[in-house]
């Protein structure tokens, strides 16, 4: 299981420390140097702002440190910061995603570059405390940036590229990093910090509320109603609405400029869009999102070594949808089996199949695919269930696509 | 030329009151008070106070040099207004130089009517319209041996009176029955004379002065009755005389009878002139036939009205006409008359007097309503009484308790009506 | 130009005891001789009491008719002042005077008249039952007058509203460093942050969401207090985001002592919306959504307007121990503004609030000439209270009615209580008075 590719040791020896995912977020938001840290407990994202706050607590992060009284206030909190021009940071999943959605969608809409990890978290009801990637999905339409972690040691380098991105004035929309609960949250492994000296020279200049602020050296009327269906209010609007999804669409040529300085400047690199994996020569492909896609690469790797043409597409950055990257991939394969740590309702499928649905229909080209879903409410994903994928992807060549999505976990 | 966007002329107080509306609306505009007095504004009702000492002549100004400062008013002084050239606008001075305006007020006042009797050019005499008449006449009192007063008009009275306790026996001659004709009627009158005569003046009511000679002394006068009086200090206060003798050159234009004809806003026949206080002669209250209503606050009410004319200003109410309003204060005692004394057609007259304290009340009604109401040692207030008379206040409800108790009721109605 | 105090009558409370006029020559010619005062009380029980005073016109009539230039206003307080030394007696100001305000003191022989005893008129605190009143809210005139209205011309307010007077004084006195969140409600429905490009506000302004305002505000506050800039974080909300959807922000913002200045202006109700209820709208008042009709309502009860009482939410407040949290009414302007003061300096420590009772025109249905009015008799008829809490000082009354109206001379003024049953006036009066018990108790015991 490697994500990241050493190219070049960096400048100053990194310290190399063992942590959970959430442990190595907290560090990443500590390098990045946020100003304002507003934070609500919830299941499987409290051990990061606990890391958090003992950072602040220890003088090892410089950050006012917001205990709110729940997570819209924690987003408000954090909204006000931001157009005071302060850098901000918070972390949540599940309800509390929920809980927060009114000022979440405003925060996209006010252009304010703020990073919340999402430490992702199945939705209720039924019941439930453990990971899935359901939290994330339902507000994938909400005009965040969305990007999936792998590894621990992702999670801390995209958690500091996230800002930059984030912050970029090409982009200026808010980042969910999201790491996956449990799994990466609670998963310890080695991970290297890389110096902050280092992290400093690559931020730059922090300039958040260039674009709005609510600061009395320069008054301004931030947000005021416009819409409608006279006068400017139809065009003001749409000129808004149009404007973040350019955000959006600029923001995955900045997101690959910025794993490549990342890599350039520390020696790591990331596949910012699509990862592609031992995919040039293969048949056909499965696809995955976030922690589970080491298992699924060892399972490609036992696949290839039984002489299958398997290969394995990786999306990192799930919003705005990669679709030109990942129809590049997609060109390489005569079949593809999307696995999905959530389910989308109204398709009958896993939201990122049905979202590659639609990358593989501008494709031109048919290419049989099927949704698998599995890993729901913290179930594992194991070799075994991908060897499983692996075989109905390959079936697809010659058998008639099911159109029933696959529920890998059902009789575990 | 120089020119100003308002040139007002006069310094009194119709002047002074339309350089305040004309500031209170227009706080910049190029503003110029002339007058062809050499000292800072007063006021003629004033100066039977400076004759008795009581009033220092320095001490009388309405309105100081810092004041013209702040309000950015070009006061001009010792300057007399020669020809007025309505038809371009323009004032023609006594030194020859004009000034252009865009506005004018014509607050010039009046001046003493000299009556036109034989001989009246040999002798010296004293008048009474500015401040330097009064120093004058305070000065030659203090010389006086024997003075006549022509005319018991208020200011006459007032003179007699300083004359009285300044210790010079003075006769005051009057052609018409009584004295103070036209502001109280025959009682009150009687009580005034009284109050005179008690304090040692001669009254010589019915009388006319026919003849005016040089004497030893300073002048004989030969009345109508043929008796003669001998004065060193002669004082004639037989009326005055709008001073409208600029318009020579507009009288086509500013259109005038005995003073200037005005309409409700204060302003003349011509374009861009007004005219408000003695010079003016406005529509009265209880008729619309124009009158000469030469009253200290009829001419502060006019200035009002034609500063805020002159200046455009939203609030400016038309006048409603003239109410003649007097006070006169007499050897310790107080005379008070508000409105009309003429009893209209249909009228009722009220009178009250008690001799022996020598308290007067009449008062007149038309339809229940006031029209006129004097008083001597009665006091009420006058301006309530004011009031009453310009809302046409229907008082027939309280009729006997008003003439009871005038300034109680009066404050009744005034909390009822415009508290 | 200055602003002045005033001497205010009004004349239903005054029942003539004369004790005004007594002192008044007590003090001006010492001796116990009403004839002689300058205040004058005539009329009688049956006709009502009326006054004679001089005004202390802005445009007197009697210096512009003194030929003596004895009388003249005073530019600085206001006074139309008498010069002895210059008066001749005359008494021509008697006539110019409409008000009978200046007459003659016959025993003295000239005239006299009020001079407000430099200050502190003396027939003021003889008035027995009130009548009398010495208005000095002037100053707040001559104090912030030239200060900056720091909202444009043009806020499009109902006709009658005093919101708009509220967030003109509330801003003038905040200041140009301050940023103000108007949350959806009348604040911006009159175009405090504007549409479409236009705003009303010269200061930074936003509409937080209905929920979330106190905890924007925070973030404003703290993110300037961490670079080390003084700005003011204040909001201008109303009753039903601040009591009901955005309470539980209100409620964390308090808790955590935010140094914000929270003012909610209270016209009981979503008036911007329609005029729907919130939890600070009383018991028995309709509303769009408590509508007055044959059906049952809540409970089984008819549908007579709300059936639940008012959440006072500033005692709520008071229980979070707030740096500052007082009650105010547009009505009592010196009052609101010393609350101002002190919540904004407040607000420098802490969490500062400030409830407000505003009468809404439109959605309380009264006359649009009446809000003033309104304002009062909430107060008079004690139907809300005035007063104000220090965590050192506790609570205590700013404006403390004794003598209450009934609390029907409140309720008539109105169309939204029209429909009350004799019960349920019973049970407003009752909660009056036991409302009035419990801040009672909250200020003795801030007294212990």
């Amino acid at each position: 299981m490697s994500t990241a590719t050493l190219e070049k040791p960096a400048a100053a020896k990194p310290k190399v420390i063992l942590a959970e995912g959430n442990e190595a977020a907290a560090l990443g938001v500590a390098l990045a140097r946020p100003d304002m840290v507003a934070v609500y407990p919830i299941t499987p994202q409290s051990s990061l702002v606990e890391h958090v706050a003992k950072l602040i607590a220890d003088g090892k992060m410089d950050a006012d440190i917001v205990d709110a009284e729940g997570e819209h206030s924690v987003l408000s909190v954090l909204q006000g910061a931001a157009l005071a021009g302060g850098r901000t940071y918070t972390a949540t999943c599940g309800p509390g995603l929920a809980f927060m959605f009114e000022p979440y969608f405003r925060t996209s809409g006010m252009r304010l570059p703020m990073v919340m990890t999402i430490v992702t978290r199945d939705g209720i009801t039924p019941q439930s405390v453990w990971g899935g990637h359901q939290d994330a999905m339902t507000v994938r339409e909400v005009g965040w940036i969305q990007i999936y972690c792998e590894s621990v040691q992702e999670v801390l380098d995209t958690t500091i590229m996230a800002f930059k991105i984030a912050e970029h004035h090409d982009v200026m929309l808010p980042v969910n990093v999201c790491l996956d609960g449990n799994y990466l949250s609670y998963g310890a492994s080695r991970v290297e910090l890389p110096p902050q000296a280092e992290v400093d020279a690559f931020m730059g200049d922090k300039d958040v509320n260039w674009h709005v602020a609510l600061d009395p050296s320069r008054p301004m009327a931030v947000d005021p109603l416009t819409g409608g269906s006279g006068g400017k209010g139809p065009s003001t609007f749409v000129r808004y609405r149009k404007g973040q999804c350019k955000g959006m669409q600029n923001a995955l040529a900045v997101i690959e400029e910025v794993h490549e300085e990342w890599a350039q400047r520390f020696g790591r690199r990331f596949a910012p869009l699509v990862e592609e994996y031992r995919l040039d020569d293969a048949d056909y492909a499965i696809m995955t999102l976030g922690s589970m896609s080491g298992a699924a690469k060892d399972a490609v790797d036992a696949a290839r070594d039984a002489g299958r043409k398997v290969g394995l597409i990786k999306l990192k950055t799930f919003s705005p949808f990669p679709v030109v990257a990942l129809q590049k991939a997609l060109a390489k394969v005569k079949a593809l089996g999307v696995v999905d740590r959530s389910v989308g309702f109204r398709w009958n499928c896993g939201p990122m199949y049905q979202e590659t649905m639609g990358a593989l229909y501008r494709l031109g080209r048919f290419i049989p695919s099927m949704s698998f879903i599995g890993g729901l409410a913290g179930a594992d994903i194991t070799e075994a269930h991908f060897q499983r994928v692996i075989a109905e992807t390959e079936a697809l060549l010659t058998n008639p696509a099911p159109t029933e999505p696959v529920w890998l976990n059902e009789k575990d | 030329m120089p020119n100003t966007k308002y040139l007002v002329v006069g310094s009194s107080h119709a002047a002074l009151e339309a350089v305040q509306a004309i500031r209170m609306h227009d706080s910049e505009g190029s503003l110029t008070l002339l007058t062809r007095d050499s000292h800072l504004p007063y006021s003629p009702t004033v100066l039977p106070y400076v004759v008795s000492g009581r009033s220092a002549p320095n001490a009388v100004a309405l309105r100081d040099d810092a004041y013209f400062t702040q309000h950015k008013v070009d006061f001009v002084r010792g300057k007399a207004v020669k020809s007025l050239h309505a038809d371009r606008n323009a004032v023609e001075l006594d030194d020859g130089s004009e000034i252009a305006y865009e506005r004018l007020l014509l607050a010039t006042g009046a001046s003493p009517a000299i009556p036109p009797i034989e001989g009246i050019g040999s002798v010296s005499y004293h008048v009474l319209r500015t401040l330097d008449d009064a120093t004058k006449l305070n000065a030659a009192m203090k010389q006086a041996k024997q003075a006549v007063v022509m005319g018991a008009g208020l200011v006459g009275m007032h003179a007699a009176e300083n004359l009285v306790k300044a210790g010079v026996p003075v006769t005051i001659v009057e052609m018409a029955k009584q004295l103070t004709d036209g502001y109280f009627d025959a009682t009150a009158a009687g009580l005034i004379e009284k109050a005179f005569t008690d304090n040692g003046a001669k009254i010589l009511t019915g009388s006319r002065v026919v003849k005016l000679a040089p004497s030893s002394l300073g002048a004989t006068l030969t009345l109508d009755s043929g008796a003669t009086l001998e004065a060193d200090l002669l004082l004639v206060a037989t009326g005055v005389r709008a001073n409208i003798g600029f318009l020579n050159g507009s009288g086509a234009l500013v259109a005038h009878d005995r003073g200037i004809l005005v309409d409700e806003t204060m302003q003349t026949s011509a374009a861009n002139v007004w005219a408000a206080g003695d010079v003016a002669q406005a529509k009265g209250f209880f008729s619309e036939d124009k009158v000469m209503n030469a009253i200290l606050p009829d001419a502060a009410e006019q200035g009002r009205i034609a500063g805020q004319a002159m200046v455009g200003d939203p609030g400016l109410r038309r006048y409603p006409g003239g109410i003649p309003l007097n006070t006169y204060h007499f050897f310790g005692r107080h005379a008070i008359s508000v409105g009309s004394s003429k009893v209209p057609e249909g009228g009722e007259v009220f009178t009250r007097f008690d001799e022996a304290s020598g308290r007067y009340l009449k008062a007149i009604f038309l339809d229940g309503r006031l029209r006129g109401i004097y008083g001597v040692n009665e006091f009420f207030d006058g301006g309530v009484m004011c009031q009453l008379i310009l809302r046409g206040t229907d008082l027939t409800p309280v009729k006997e308790r008003f003439l009871a108790e005038p300034m109680k009721v009066g404050r009744e109605l005034m909390s009822k009506l415009w508290r | 130009m200055s602003a002045y105090a005033t001497i205010a009558f009004d004349a239903a409370k005054c029942d003539g005891c004369g004790k005004c006029m007594s002192a008044c020559s007590i003090q001006k010619v010492g001796a116990d001789d009403t004839a002689r005062s300058r205040i004058q009380i005539g009329g009688s029980a049956d006709a009502g009491f009326e006054l004679a005073l001089c005004r202390q016109c802005g445009d007197p009539r009697c210096v512009a008719v003194c030929p003596a230039g004895a009388l003249s206003k005073d530019g600085a307080s206001g006074v139309i002042g008498w010069d002895a030394t210059k008066c001749v007696d005359c008494l021509l100001c008697t006539v110019g005077c409409a008000y009978a305000g200046i007459a003659l003191d016959a025993e003295a022989g000239h005239v006299a008249k009020c001079d407000m005893c430099a200050g502190a008129p003396a027939c003021v605190p003889a008035c027995p039952t009130g009548a009398l009143r010495h208005v000095t809210t002037a100053r707040i005139y001559n104090e912030v007058g030239h200060w900056e209205d720091l909202f444009a011309p043009g806020l499009a307010g109902c006709q009658g509203c005093n919101t708009e007077l509220l967030m003109r004084h509330t801003l003038r006195r905040a200041g140009p460093d301050t940023v103000l969140a108007t949350p959806p409600g009348c604040v911006p429905g009159m175009g405090s942050v504007g549409f479409n490009g236009t705003t009303g506000t010269k200061v930074p302004v936003f509409h937080p969401l209905l929920t979330n305002t106190a905890a924007m505000l925070a973030g404003i506050k703290r993110q300037y207090e961490r670079k080390g800039r003084e700005v003011l974080a204040m909001a201008i909300a109303g009753d039903g985001g601040a009591s009901d959807v955005g309470f539980q922000s209100l409620s964390g913002a308090a808790e955590r002592n935010e140094r914000i200045f929270f003012m909610v202006v209270d016209n009981e109700g979503y008036m911007n919306t329609g005029m729907q209820r919130s939890s600070c709208t009383p018991y028995g008042a309709w509303t769009s959504t408590t509508p007055v009709g044959v059906g049952k309502g809540p409970a089984g009860m008819p549908s007579q307007g709300k059936t639940q009482d008012a959440k006072n939410l500033p005692l709520i407040m008071v229980n979070h121990r707030c740096e500052y949290v007082a009650t105010a009414s547009t009505a009592y302007m010196e009052d609101l503004y010393d609350k101002l003061d002190k919540a904004i300096a407040a607000s420098k420590r802490g969490f500062a609030y400030l409830h407000v009772y505003s009468p809404c025109t439109t959605g309380w249905r009264f006359p649009t000439d009446q809000n003033m009015e309104v304002a009062r008799k909430a107060v008079e008829t004690n139907f809300v209270t005035l007063w104000e809490y220090t965590p050192q000082e506790g609570l205590s009354f700013t404006r403390r009615i004794d003598q209450p109206l009934p609390v029907t001379e409140y309720l008539k003024a109105m169309g939204r209580f029209r429909h009350l049953s004799n019960d349920q006036i019973s049970h407003i009066q009752s909660k009056v008075v036991e409302n009035l018990a419990f801040v009672k108790q909250l200020a003795q015991v801030a007294k212990v």
